[in-house]
């Protein structure tokens, strides 16, 4: 391996990795800019240290790692934007949501989307990872760090927990 | 097919499916026929396929491959530019310096005078002496036609420089002089006191030269006065045969265009 890697070899080894990370990013921030300026960022970090890149066993499950990583900051920084503001912004915010939620409800995709995004951290990760990128359980240890049998357990909650609330969140609309 | 969909649902629920399995239901959810009591498992699995076809815009890409090119291309062009504008600027001073030597060599060249004007002005003085009248034997023929010619370069000639080109003409006792000094005024032909004189002077001059110039300097500027000085010539028997048919082709032109 060169210790030198060029343009077009990062381009070949990263670019295919790209929608993955946007679709992480995605399901992280819930929304389609905010992830691609996600992705855009670890990818710059990417090839600013792409001479360490070579020490890596695999790439792409430090590419998904940096991204999980900066979604997560992110999250926690908007989140800390918000409570600072929030105190007298209550009652508009309340008024917000609540059109928010009807569009989302208004279609399963968008109903799934958040349900997704409303499970535990490791859950949605672990979740997405498996039923929408396919990876396999070797993949998941690799990223994650978890133990195959640990993966499964939180694998089987996560689709548990998911059901259970569609089911839950279809009823109250339907009984709505 | 619909018990062993069922078994694998339990299966997948407790994380036990394998990937291919997972396809099978992702595929039965999305194109099979979906019993009633499983329609409830189909929003899930519909979504995971579909999930997994987005991607980033395409100017997400652009802006990307722009982002991770220009810090090896960016410097250079930089530089570039850079240069350019010095260059430029070199460039501009170097031409300002060649304008000012350029212009200073022409003047230090030009005999005593460093502006032009100043120039022109010692051009006519100078013509003036060697064509006046009490100095016509002391200058040569050829320094006269060549003060005449001067003429040539003044832009603005008053009425002293036409009237000295006229005593030329008329009393030069060389021809080449006087000719040079007609050919001089028809420069000058657009003045009314220079017509006059040259209608004048076609009556004093014997030699046929002469005439013929002046018959086509008046034709030229078309000057209907000189109709009668040509009648004169046309009739005179004394004057030369090519001149008295020149005058009467310019009458019958003078008198064609009216």
């Amino acid at each position: 391996m060169p210790l030198n890697m060029d343009l077009q070899a990062f381009n070949q080894r990263i670019l295919p990795v790209q929608g993955r990370l946007f679709r992480l990013a995605q399901m992280f921030l819930r929304n389609r800019e905010e992830a691609e300026d996600a992705i855009q960022d670890v990818l710059l970090r990417l090839w600013t240290n792409r001479q360490q890149l070579e020490s890596y066993q695999s790439v792409e499950a430090l590419a998904v790692q940096m991204t999980k990583n900066l979604c997560l900051d992110r999250l926690k920084s908007h989140h800390k934007q918000k409570t600072s503001s929030e105190t007298d912004m209550v009652t508009m915010q309340a008024a917000d949501v609540s059109p928010y939620r009807q569009v989302e409800n208004s279609d399963s995709a968008g109903l799934m989307h958040r349900l997704i995004g409303e499970l535990p951290e490791q859950q949605k990760l672990v979740l997405h990872l498996r039923d929408v990128e396919e990876y396999t359980l070797e993949e998941i240890e690799e990223v994650t760090g978890l133990s195959n049998a640990n993966i499964r357990t939180i694998l089987s909650r996560a689709r548990q927990k998911l059901r259970e609330n569609y089911l839950k969140a279809e009823n109250y609309g339907t009984g709505y | 097919m619909a018990l062993d969909i069922e078994k694998l649902l339990e299966k997948y629920y407790d994380g036990e499916t394998s990937l291919e399995e997972e396809r099978a239901l992702k595929q039965f959810f999305q194109h099979g026929e979906v019993p009633e009591h499983l329609q409830s498992h189909a929003a899930q699995f519909g979504y995971f396929a579909n999930a997994r076809k987005e991607q980033p815009s395409l100017t997400f890409n652009h802006d990307l491959a722009l982002m991770l090119d220009p810090p090896r291309q960016g410097p250079v062009r930089k530089l570039g530019a850079w240069l350019l504008r010095i260059a430029a600027g070199l460039a501009l001073l170097l031409v300002g310096f060649g304008a000012g030597w350029l212009y200073q060599s022409k003047s230090e060249n030009g005999a005593v005078l460093a502006a032009f004007e100043g120039k022109e002005a010692g051009q006519i003085e100078e013509m003036k002496k060697v064509l006046a009248f009490e100095q016509m034997d002391n200058t040569s023929a050829s320094e006269r036609i060549q003060a005449v010619n001067h003429s040539y370069a003044i832009s603005d000639a008053d009425r002293d420089i036409t009237q000295l080109l006229i005593n030329t003409l008329n009393f030069d006792p060389n021809v080449n002089v006087r000719l040079a000094a007609c050919q001089a005024l028809t420069h000058f032909a657009d003045e009314t006191a220079v017509k006059e004189a040259l209608i004048q002077s076609l009556a004093i001059q014997t030699d046929p030269n002469i005439q013929i110039s002046l018959i086509e300097t008046l034709v030229a500027i078309k000057e209907k006065r000189a109709v009668d000085q040509f009648q004169q010539i046309a009739r005179n028997q004394e004057v030369l045969d090519v001149v008295r048919l020149k005058a009467t082709e310019g009458m019958n032109r003078l008198n064609a265009d009216v």
